[in-house]
């Protein structure tokens, strides 16, 4: 594909250089994207490939091959094309629909018009340098705000410019951006992600800007996003992939078996067969024969596993979508399965890894408490501050009046909030909620902040308006955990504020500080609370330190790579903002060590950092997993991720990471399974995850509900698709046994092929699609039964072996039943004799039937399509073997089912053996399943006990353990 | 101007691959169907609940093993062994292949006199009819009276499809071996009257008749027999050709039943073929009634070079074919399984229960 090479051509250089108002300088990837898979042409090879790539594919692929050697095949030339090609078919189609749908988004977001700067005259969806931008429209490239010092009027003036932009290639991480800015005779400018417009951005509260183009199309921060999401792999299909090489190698066995087999028979009988006089010696070739058993034996691996599995777990991934119960309805967001391949890893989750805020809290901040100068302000009622103390100090000039007065001022000023006019309202658009939830809380006590341009603020003070220049905006940033912002006051001071967490402010308040032991108190009274805190803290500065620091700032800010804010801070005031939140007490670490069980371990983020030391990391493991809860606070992302790794490394366990924001990307991605909260925080999680889910409480129904159903679902999906094949494939190998080991099959080669894609491919659907294990109330009200499906006690290799097993034993009683009651074809009324097709049909009505009466056994929950598909395959099959049999010579394909039908279906032993052999196969199978249903009780009759024991006052143990 | 280009404010429907603006528009039906809430039955297999049915499942099939058993054995059936390896045996002499044509007699008793319809059948042993290459060696085109597939027979023939460059008819490897002994049966009325009583041997109406009206058909045209089957050649180990199986011509070529009833392979080593039908006269004697009679064989198929058996099989037929006890053994066997299995639950449900209830009276 197109794009790829212009990723690998181009990421090589990992900077850029754009020339302005210089086109023909400027050669990048054109502005349009493609995330479609295919195109009209390429649809073919590459879906071919993409199909052919899989193991099992390639495989029945090379089997068809092998099928066109003449006299090779035992079963003819096309009998495995022809269901191959059926499920391909199948499976293309669902992804031409699929690729459909991205093409349709493609061409919308190609369409969308650009204007553009170019000689003069605006052009339309080019790459073009500068690009007006008219409100409200969405940007497809990154663009560059010009900064205002280019201090341009006019269109010609514009174009006159000439300069260059140097900054980084193109690359993933969206909140960060280096470059500088030159501009023919002026200083250099530098960059930084403040200026930059990423694709689609929404531009508010402006009628225009001017910009030029950084990235198009593929170079996207956000394609370059998009892109790199890893590929996940449930468990259950590692599991199913190792059963699939390891039945690969049963069929080689048995092939050689056979084959030795042959060898041996050929010598004892062949010399005078004088009826079976054989060809020339070369088709006897060792490769050949072997390569003939192969042929026979190859359908024990099942064709239509892949696209039974695929279709399965997309209709699944319907129901996850569909589901009312997870319909947020305040804002109509249904949950989301962005991927249908880990469905059934839901069910498996041992370790929840969750962000705190605004995933397990609904990120509904208000302004509760604060406590400036010493004094504490709060409010006892749950809503916001609102403490007649705290204005009456304001207007009866307390003594702390002026520090009252500052720290509202920095509240106002020190944030990256965007007041938006709406009549006389005031809508504060924000990137985090605290900040909303602070401003908010300062305009209910008066300080209201009204305007903000690129380098004023400007608020309302008790009556009082005041301009505030703004020097610099030292970010927030996770690492950081705390923002800056130096501002030349309406007096003319400077003075820097200061917002974040306790703990980094206070490492850099200065020794004399005020008021820090008191607001440590408070500060703990309030944690204790459960509210989130933050502190605040200003510090006056003078010209000199501030131009010195400019210049280190400068110089640091042009640096291309490696930009580090190297910022010295000091701080003298503090005051105190607190928020609702959970929270809970505080420990150290060497406290907890050495102490197991129903404890609760919590860390934060600089303890962390020696926890994970290579010397402890397994002790701390051990501590973490011994308790039942972990609680992090204060991670950066990358500790996020990196705790998640190692849990995933060190423990056989699935995890699975829920979070709401850009700094749980790293973790949702690394974890087994990914949930995004579609919630306040942006799309940044939601586009990482597996599942989108608008609220943390529809984790619960997504993990023990559709989790266990879709566990139990797919698993009983695999285990039915493979015992199915068996039973009928090894049939092939008894029968071997009495024909001389020459291959032969029992059964007409139709028979054979559309045996996975017609007679018995229903059933697999209805146990993959329908099945409940036990009723969603039941999985609810008892969370131990998720136990069952987290332990993956119902499919592992043991449970694949042992249903193999069964299968031999079926398709023993299955082949050698009829073969005794028809030993001396002496079966029909007239005394007609009978030939080996005659069994073979026999036999194969008696795997249909005894096959569909399985998947009847295995079916807990039987609707209506589950009736229509075990009732229905066994119909199936009649209609279409009457109709077979009439086919020769009309249609000129299976003479030897000529009239097969006719004598089969009047010959009395046939209806006798029809209730007789399923019978004989299932019996042991009833038994075993009804014995240990009433000694260990199924999964419903568990749920009836657990009630019961209930009621007799046992203590349960959480099975949901969250860390 | 001033704007935050977080990361956390990204985008709202500028990504094709983005779910948010999808997920808003989409309104799902409420259907059971789509919230999994569909009516559904919920058995559950317990000792308790499937016991009743193994004591039904038992009661059942032993009645119908026994019927089977006994109606199986109520089948009159008489197998006479004419290989004649052994020194003994009067067909001892035909082993030898300069004895051409060699017929010979074996003698046998009925002990008791044969009712209704009798079939004749011969059954070999040891002869792989079933062999891969044996079963696909046929055109079953040529058989149907393809004019094109008659001329040029399919390679799957070879090599028994062409023979000094004229194309077989029939081709291929069954063909080819179909079964060529005659067989003869005599009655010896009393021991006074020398000459047996030949019994009439009936040979049309042993071939199914899908068979024998479908799938297969003379080459069609005008003329007799053999100028429709002209530019062809007998298969090798043929002594004529197959328009000269039988004299009557609703029994010759393509069509002769011997032939048919050859050409099902059998799907068993051992297997039987039907060779004749002894229709019954009247209702008042016996089709065969029991004394000594004379099987009279003209000896030319060669079984011996592979330790093959032939044998000659005269059977009655029930409602349900012939004598097998296999059927009925199985259904007793299940049946009293199924039966002692009910016992076995009924002895688990007992205890399990008896368990719980203790269990439950101690906690209250």
């Amino acid at each position: 594909m197109g794009w790829q090479r212009y990723r690998q051509g181009l990421e090589v250089s990992n900077h850029r250089t754009i020339y302005i108002n210089d086109h023909l300088k400027n050669n990048f990837c054109p502005n349009w994207i493609r995330t479609a898979k295919y195109s009209k042409w390429s649809f073919l090879p590459r879906y071919l490939y993409l199909q052919f790539s899989k193991a099992a594919n390639a495989f029945f692929l090379f089997i068809s091959i092998l099928q066109q050697i003449p006299d090779v095949s035992p079963t003819g030339k096309y009998t495995t094309l022809l269901p191959l090609m059926i499920i391909l078919t199948v499976s293309g189609i669902k992804e031409i629909i699929e690729d459909y749908k991205r093409h349709m988004a493609d061409r919308l977001v190609n369409k969308k018009t650009v204007l553009a700067l170019e000689s003069g005259k605006c052009k339309v969806n080019a790459l073009a340098d500068e690009a007006f931008l008219i409100d409200d429209a969405f940007y497809l490239c990154p663009l560059l705000a010009l900064p205002e010092t280019a201090g341009v009027q006019t269109e010609k003036q514009l174009l006159s410019i000439s300069g260059k932009i140097e900054c980084e290639g193109p690359n993933c991480h969206f909140s960060c951006f280096t470059g500088t800015l030159y501009i023919t005779d002026r200083s250099p400018v530098p960059i930084g992600p403040d200026q930059v417009l990423l694709r689609g951005t929404q531009l508010r509260n402006t009628q225009w800007i001017i910009g030029i183009v950084i990235y198009t199309g593929f170079e996207t921060k956000f394609m370059q996003n998009a892109v790199k999401s890893p590929l996940k792999r449930p468990k259950v299909e590692k599991v199913t992939n190792v059963q699939i090489h390891a039945l690969f190698l049963l069929l080689l066995v048995m092939s050689l078996v056979s084959f030795v087999g042959a060898l041996f028979w050929r010598r004892a009988h062949s010399a005078d067969m004088w009826y079976l006089k054989r060809r020339e010696e070369k088709s006897h070739a060792f490769g050949f024969d072997i390569l003939v058993f192969i042929i026979l034996y190859h359908n024990l691996i099942p064709v239509s596993l892949l696209v039974t599995l695929e279709i399965v777990k997309f209709i699944q991934a319907q129901f996850i979508n569909w589901d009312e119960d997870m319909h947020y309805k305040e804002n109509g967001v249904y949950a989301v399965a962005r991927t249908s391949n880990l469905n059934e890893e839901l069910g498996q989750v041992k370790y929840l890894f969750s962000d705190k805020t605004g995933t397990l809290t609904c990120n509904r901040m208000t302004f509760k408490k604060c406590s400036i100068a010493g004094i504490p302000y709060s409010q006892s009622s749950s809503r916001e501050l609102n403490d007649p103390t705290l204005l009456a100090n304001i207007k009866n000039g307390h003594p702390t009046e002026e520090y009252i007065k500052e720290f509202f001022i920095l509240l106002c000023v020190c944030n990256t909030v965007l007041p938006e006019r709406d009549g006389n309202n005031i809508i504060y658009q924000a990137s985090s909620p605290d900040e909303a939830a602070l401003v908010k809380g300062a305009k209910n006590l008066g300080f209201v902040f009204t305007m903000r341009t690129p380098y004023t603020v400007t608020i309302q003070a008790m009556g009082e308006e005041y301009t505030f220049e703004i020097l610099n905006i030292l970010e927030f940033s996770s690492n950081r955990k705390r923002m800056s912002i130096i501002v030349r006051t309406p007096t003319g001071q400077l003075r820097l504020y200061c917002k974040g967490a306790d703990t980094v402010i206070y490492e850099r308040l200065s020794k004399d500080s005020l008021f820090m032991e008191e607001t440590l108190t408070h500060l703990k009274l309030f944690a204790t609370e459960g509210l989130r805190t933050l502190c605040v803290a200003y510090a006056d500065l003078s010209e000199e330190q501030y131009q010195h620091w400019l210049m280190d700032y400068k110089s640091a800010s042009i640096v291309l790579q490696n930009r580090i804010q190297r910022l010295e801070e000091c701080y003298d005031t503090i005051e105190k903002t607190t928020h609702h939140m959970i929270y809970q007490n505080c420990q150290d670490l060497g406290n907890m060590l050495g102490k197991e069980n129903d404890l609760a371990l919590i860390i934060d983020g600089e303890t962390l950092k020696y926890a994970m030391g290579i010397g402890i990391k397994t002790d701390f493991l051990n501590l973490a997993l011994s308790c039942r809860a972990v609680l992090c606070c204060r991670l950066s992302p990358l500790q996020k991720a990196e705790i998640v790794d190692m849990v995933k490394k060190n423990v056989r366990a699935i995890t699975l990471a829920i979070g709401d924001g850009a700094n749980d990307v790293g973790m949702i991605q690394r974890a087994h399974v990914g949930v995004g909260i579609s919630g306040n925080e942006g799309m940044q999680a939601t586009n990482n995850s597996d599942y989108a889910i608008a609220q943390f409480s529809y984790l619960e129904k997504l993990l023990l509900v559709h989790g266990t159903w879709n566990y139990f679902r797919v698993t009983k999906c695999i285990l039915y698709c493979f015992y199915k094949n068996v039973v009928l494939y090894i049939i092939g190998l008894w029968f071997t046994f009495v024909n001389g080991f020459s291959g032969q099959v029992l059964f007409d080669n139709w028979c054979i092929s559309l045996y996975n894609v017609i007679f018995t491919s229903l059933p697999p659907f209805t146990l993959g699609i329908f099945e409940q294990c036990c009723s969603q109330k039941d999985l609810l009200k008892y969370p131990q039964l998720y136990t069952i499906s987290q332990k993956g006690k119902t499919f592992n290799a043991r449970v694949f072996w042992i249903e193999c097993l069964n299968a031999l034993a079926h398709s023993f009683i299955l082949f050698w039943f009829p073969t005794k009651m028809l030993e001396h074809d002496m079966v029909l009324q007239h005394g007609f004799t009978t030939d080996y097709l005659f069994l073979g049909n026999f036999i194969y009505t008696y795997v249909v039937v005894t096959v569909c009466l399985k998947a009847g056994l295995e079916t807990m929950f039987w609707t209506k399509f589950s009736h229509l598909a075990i009732w229905g395959s066994i119909i199936i099959w009649f209609v279409c073997f009457t109709i077979y049999s009439h086919f020769w010579p009309t249609i000129p394909i299976a003479p030897e089912m000529a009239g097969q039908a006719r004598m089969i279906l009047i010959c009395p032993y046939f209806w006798l053996g029809f209730f007789v052999v399923p019978a004989t196969c299932l019996i042991k199978d009833i038994v075993w399943k009804s014995i240990r249903n009433t000694q260990k009780g199924s999964l419903p009759l568990n749920s009836q006990q657990l009630e019961s024991s209930k009621a007799k006052g046992f203590e349960f143990s959480s099975v949901f353990e969250k860390r | 101007m001033a704007m935050n280009c977080n990361a956390k404010d990204e985008v709202d429907g500028g990504p094709p691959c983005a779910p948010g603006g999808a997920a808003k528009t989409r309104r799902p039906d409420n259907t059971a169907f789509k919230q999994q809430r569909l009516p559904a039955w919920q058995p559950i297999l317990t000792a308790g609940t499937v016991l009743p049915t193994f004591f039904v499942v038992g009661l059942i099939f032993i009645p119908i093993g026994i019927g089977i058993f006994v109606t199986s054995n109520n089948i009159r059936e008489v197998e006479i062994d004419y290989t004649g390896t052994e020194p003994s045996s009067p067909c001892n002499k035909c082993l030898s292949p300069n004895v051409t044509p060699c017929v010979c007699t074996i003698n046998f008793t009925l002990e008791k006199a044969f009712e209704g319809n009798v079939f004749m059948y011969y059954g070999l042993s040891n002869f792989y009819q079933n062999h891969r290459r044996y079963v696909k060696s046929r055109d079953d085109s040529q058989l149907n009276g393809d004019a094109g597939a008659l001329i040029n027979p399919s390679k799957e023939c070879e090599p028994y499809r062409k023979n000094e460059d004229l194309p077989v008819a029939p081709c291929g490897a069954i063909a080819n071996s179909m079964f060529n002994d005659t067989l003869e049966l005599f009655l010896v009325s009393n021991e006074s009257d020398p000459t047996p009583t030949p019994i009439t041997l009936k040979k049309k109406g042993i071939a199914w008749w899908t068979d024998k009206h479908v799938k297969f058909r003379n080459p069609s045209g005008a003329g007799s027999l053999e100028e429709r089957f002209k530019g062809t050649t007998k298969p090798v180990n043929w002594r004529k050709p197959v328009y000269m199986l039988d004299s009557d011509e609703d029994n010759n070529g393509f069509i002769n039943e011997d032939f048919i009833v050859w050409m099902r392979t059998a799907a068993l080593p051992t297997f039987r073929k039907l060779y004749r039908l002894i229709e019954q006269t009247s209702d008042l004697r016996p089709t065969l009634p029991a004394g000594q009679y004379y099987l009279n064989i003209t000896y030319n198929y060669p079984v011996h070079s592979f330790d093959g058996r032939k044998r000659m099989i005269l059977s009655t037929i029930s409602w349900m074919g012939g004598k097998n006890p296999f059927l009925g053994i199985a259904y007793i066997t299940v049946g009293s399984i199924s039966f002692l299995l009910g016992v076995v639950l009924l002895v688990i449900n007992h205890k399990y229960r008896n368990s719980s209830n203790t269990a439950d009276t101690m906690a209250f």
